[in-house]
């Protein structure tokens, strides 16, 4: 069985290619003239034209920020950061494959090889989870602004900040809308429908949904979850045709958005409203879906029509379109804001030493007007590290385009409500 | 073949030695971290050729097992405050128990239908861990960070800790598979491998070695997947279950050899590094490249060395002598 | 609730034609040479991309680049066939096993090189809309693949039983020794067999691509619930796997119906386990 001179033989050769593969991985010292970001996202596999799309947004950022831009967000209008002698920021990326163990060990590497002073990313909140979890040991602070479950800032960390809304923030908005259309308009719902795909951003969101339902008085007639990747979904939207539902609220990814519209509309599903959470928003989904798309309403970051009211989302997708040839989408505009964020911080604080960073943090106070989204500002809960004035708005796709409608003193149009018969468009 | 030679002991102690100098030596932490993946997938490979490579019984849902030792020490852990080594134990009997449950009615099957029927098996375990909100459900759970100790199986300072205790797991499975192969046991393995009907015939009782052999593959993955838990202190069923991950363990299985001892160890050794190694360099660029050349890797491997690199080396140190 | 079970039986049965079709192909591969092709997903995925480029550089609608996914899908199934395949035949079984999930993976991945990773869904094609019969909705698309697969598997299946090829394919399939002795060309009919079960998944892919998104991992669960189908119908019968195939459609939908939904594909994983376990060679199977 062993022949003991191959034996050794063998084992060297595989020992010490081995051994060469890892010196791979020594890496140079870094130049100190820039100060590096680490930043994990899903740039393969499946869900990678939302980690690329997250890219652009934190690419243009950067550029920004390393620039001399007229526009009126932080570090904008200088080179680099001023206080630390023009110093540019560099992002370092490294691709996770939407894989917990990845984002860790990615997280891992770029701190103690690439020795970067802060982290963002990393769209999927079970890779942010475990990624955080590395830059909570290893003491680096993390600013997420594309993550959205709710956990993440439950935590009790201390390094770990984020920019952007959460789930729960955004089912919590749906239901204001409800009451707000209500009273403006005396349309009435009373019977909610709850749909949700399973892995743990459409559970939260589902859980999210059940609470939000009871405490603003409506009545959950379906509670349905579903794989994403589902072959077919004729069973799901089968139990909600037969659960009659004034209203339904679907958590999902692209995939499943493209497939259940499809279906809504072969099968004649036809609420009074859909009311829906991130794959409705991709770039992609309109793409594939065209005018079907057509009625329903997402919960939105961000929106292009914001431009009308702020003149600065206008000038930013100009620069975006330029640079890549098409319009900025959420996925990009929630990434784009975490650079700018920390760089603000880091020239606050005149230091990339994490500590000083995470103290400049909690004393971040951005005024709602040097951001692209509808927010009154940045500013970091001191427990929890969530940022206080972080919400929602809602959009409908109206003439295949986001169309913000809520809240209403901030619609660029009337919401169209109840949602138009199928067979009634042309 | 219960003896070795001198020599042999000798280079095993060296290359021993080797690896338990190598992270005090190369002190970067992600060269570490492979080696820990590395240690951690050649024990999962291990455990396969158990049933896989020894009793031919090609088992494409191991990752099952895995997550279901990650699992059980986890709930046990953060429910009812077990320590995580007992919860390791635990772990390895819930998968042999569920091992044996799957494995009685399947023992009939053969080849493709026995690989068809693991795939079935594992989506299913998937799905149920998926869907069942006791164990977190899709939002899965998530281990503590605080009291780090060797009685806590927990630390956060150094890696070092973790890449000794993986590396003494895959050092019992391999006695595990050794003591398999060279005892009656192997023996019998062997038999039923090559035909069921003779083995029976010859008064081996097919069924109760096919389970044993089932049952230990289990209970070893799911120690890799107790440690696996304690490692990155987050596990959920998209990440511990899934069927890519099964195929890689039998990848790695036929890529070193399956059917020999070492084989596992040396397919873990190759492929891991090189995949990670490709996602580093080629992976952020997001153009799939790095998969690219994996697949055609595992392509030209089933075309060529069909029967792994452990088998190709002795064939070279043959002609070298 | 009368209606909606009609039309969940309905889909059932549409979504279950599809698998029928898809499995058809797999079916004969598996039957001739005892291997189990783990690309078939991606072959599945080829054909909907060949209709998708199809349309979107030349105009040419679904139906009527069938032919051409068929043609180019043959080729290709022929060609891994000769190049790859066939060099694993003799060797262990473990090869066999793996070197499809190799191919599996590296056409893929070229797919997502070459093609980007993004969701891609055919406009307006021919086939479209719903048609309404008594109360129920019915997807044009979904009907025309089933059609679609009916029209395949007949064709397939006369095929085997009449022509003089057919008939080497049946007896290599029954007995490879006892077909070697009569003369016939095994290798040349592991080939033609091989290459004609891709081209049918190719052809479902076509159809698929009229309703489903396409992008290069959609083989996925479609493979995996293909292998399931195939071995609940047997593995060679053409007949097996076109009556499995709508058995686990319906079992699908109306399992997620009457049960709940995120359990629908253990429901049909436990199905395949317990016809297995029971009935070792399938429905029908040799």
């Amino acid at each position: 069985m062993m022949e003991s001179r191959s034996f050794i033989k063998g084992f060297s050769v595989v020992l010490l290619s081995l051994f060469l593969v890892l010196m791979f991985f020594v890496s140079a010292q870094a130049e100190q003239k820039v100060i590096k970001i680490g930043a994990v996202y899903p740039l393969t596999g499946n869900i990678a034209s939302t980690g690329i799309d997250c890219k652009r947004g934190v690419d243009l950022a950067v550029d920004i920020i390393n620039g001399k831009y007229d526009l009126d967000l932080p570090l904008a209008k200088s080179e680099g950061l001023p206080n630390l002698g023009g110093a540019k920021i560099e992002i370092v990326y490294a691709d996770t494959k939407g894989d917990p163990k990845n984002g860790m060990s990615e997280a891992e590497r770029l701190i103690t090889s690439e020795k970067v002073v802060a982290m963002i990313g990393a769209y999927q909140s079970a890779v942010t989870k475990t990624a955080s979890q590395m830059t909570e040991r290893l003491a680096i602070p993390y600013v997420c602004s594309d993550s959205s479950s709710p956990t993440l800032t439950e935590r009790g960390f201390k390094y770990f900040f984020r920019v952007s809304p959460h789930d729960d923030i955004f089912a919590r908005n749906q239901f204001q809308f409800l009451k707000d259309l209500e009273k403006k308009t005396g349309q009435k719902v009373q019977n909610v429908a709850v749909l949700y795909e399973n892995t743990e951003f459409g559970s939260n969101a589902g859980r999210a949904y059940k609470k939000y339902a009871a405490e603003f008085g409506y009545n959950v007639v379906a509670d349905i979850t579903y794989a994403a990747n589902a072959t077919d979904v004729t069973s799901e939207v089968g139990k909600l045709i037969v659960s009659k539902p004034d209203v339904l609220m679907h958590a999902s990814y692209i995939t499943d958005a493209i497939l259940f519209t499809k279906t809504f509309k072969d099968m004649g599903f036809q609420p009074k409203g859909i009311m829906t959470m991130a794959g409705y928003i991709e770039p992609g989904y309109l793409a594939a879906i065209k005018a079907d798309g057509n009625f329903i309403i997402v919960r939105s970051t961000f929106a292009l029509d914001l431009a009308k009211n702020k003149p600065l989302v206008g000038k930013v997708n100009e620069l975006f379109k330029k640079k890549y040839g098409i319009d900025m989408s959420e996925n990009a505009a929630r990434s784009f804001m975490a650079p700018f964020v920390l760089a603000e911080a880091i020239n606050r604080a005149k230091s990339t030493n994490p500590d000083a960073i995470v103290k400049a943090l909690h004393e971040t106070n951005i005024p709602g007007d040097q951001t692209i989204y509808p927010w009154e500002g940045i500013k970091f809960d001191p427990q929890t590290n969530q940022n206080i004035y972080a919400r929602g708005t809602l959009v409908q796709i109206l003439n295949q385009e986001y169309v913000t409608i809520w809240p209403f003193d901030s619609a660029s149009k009337q919401v169209v409500w109840p949602f138009p018969a199928w067979k009634d468009r042309k | 073949m219960r003896n070795f030679t001198a020599q042999q002991i000798m280079t095993g102690l060296a290359i021993l030695l080797l690896l338990i100098f190598f992270p005090l030596v190369v002190r970067q932490s992600f060269s570490i971290h492979v080696m820990i993946l590395v240690f951690m997938f050649a024990m999962l490979g291990v455990a396969w050729n158990i049933m896989g490579g020894y009793a031919g019984m090609y088992s494409f849902g191991q990752a099952a097992f895995f997550g279901i030792g990650a699992y059980t020490s986890s709930y046990l852990s953060i429910a009812y405050g077990v320590n995580p080594w007992i919860g390791l134990v635990a772990g390895g009997c819930a998968a042999s128990l569920v091992a044996a449950a799957i494995g009685y009615p399947c023992s009939k099957l053969r080849g493709h239908y026995f690989a068809i029927a693991s795939i079935a098996f594992a989506e299913i375990v998937r799905i149920v861990f998926n869907n069942w909100k006791a164990v977190g459900a899709a939002e899965g759970l998530s281990l503590s960070m605080k009291n780090e100790s060797f009685a806590n199986f927990l630390f956060n300072t150094s890696k070092l800790p973790y890449y000794y205790i993986m590396l003494v797991f895959l050092l019992i499975s391999l006695a595990v598979s050794y003591f398999v192969a060279t005892s009656k046991m192997g023996y019998y393995f062997r038999a039923i491998k090559e035909s069921h009907q003779i083995a029976g015939s010859l008064g081996v009782d097919v069924v109760l070695y096919r389970l044993m052999a089932i049952m230990t593959s289990a209970f070893l993955s799911a120690m890799a997947g107790t440690f696996y838990a304690q490692y990155i202190l987050y596990i959920d069923p998209g990440s511990v279950m899934l069927l890519a991950t099964s195929i890689q363990i039998v990848l790695i299985a036929m890529l070193g050899g399956a059917g020999s001892i070492m084989g596992p160890v040396i397919g873990a050794a190759i492929l891991i590094p090189s995949s990670e190694y490709t996602r580093v360099t080629l992976g952020y660029k997001g153009t799939g490249m790095d998969m690219v050349i994996y697949g055609l890797l595992i392509t030209l491997i089933s075309m060529y060395y069909p029967e792994g690199v452990w088998k190709l080396l002795a064939r070279i140190g043959r002609k070298m002598k | 609730m009368p209606d909606q079970l009609l039309q969940q039986i309905a889909d059932g049965l549409l979504i279950g034609l599809m698998y029928s079709l898809v499995a058809i192909g797999l079916t004969l591969i598996w039957g001739v040479m005892n291997i189990v092709n783990f690309a078939h997903g991606d072959f599945l995925m080829l054909g909907m991309f060949t209709s998708f480029w199809l349309f979107t550089l030349y105009g040419i609608d679904p139906i009527f680049s069938i032919p051409v996914s068929f043609l180019c899908m043959f080729a290709m199934g022929t060609l891994i066939y000769r190049f790859i395949v066939s060099k694993v035949m003799k060797g262990p079984m473990l090869a066999q096993l793996v070197v499809t999930f190799g191919v599996s993976i590296f056409i893929s991945n070229l797919a997502v090189y070459f093609w980007t990773p993004d969701f891609r869904l055919l406009p307006a094609t021919i086939l479209q809309g719903t048609w309404q019969i008594g109360g129920i909705n019915l997807s044009v698309p979904k009907v025309a693949a089933s059609f679609g697969s009916v029209i395949a598997s007949v064709c397939v299946f006369l095929f085997l039983k009449r022509t003089k090829t057919g008939k080497a394919i049946l007896a290599t399939e029954m007995d490879r020794d006892a077909a070697l002795l009569m003369g016939i060309n095994t290798e040349r009919i592991n080939s033609l067999s091989f290459g004609i079960g891709a081209a049918l998944v190719g052809v479902s892919g076509a159809f698929l691509s009229t309703y489903y998104y396409i992008y290069p991992q959609v083989g996925g669960l479609f493979g995996i619930i293909a292998f399931c189908v195939v071995a609940l119908g047997g593995f060679g019968s053409i007949e097996g796997a076109f009556i499995a195939g709508i058995l686990v459609g319906l079992a699908q939908t109306l399992g997620g119906f009457f049960f709940d939904p995120s359990y629908k594909y253990a429901i049909v994983f436990m199905i395949y386990l317990v016809t297995i376990w029971i009935k070792p060679q399938g429905l029908r199977g040799w």
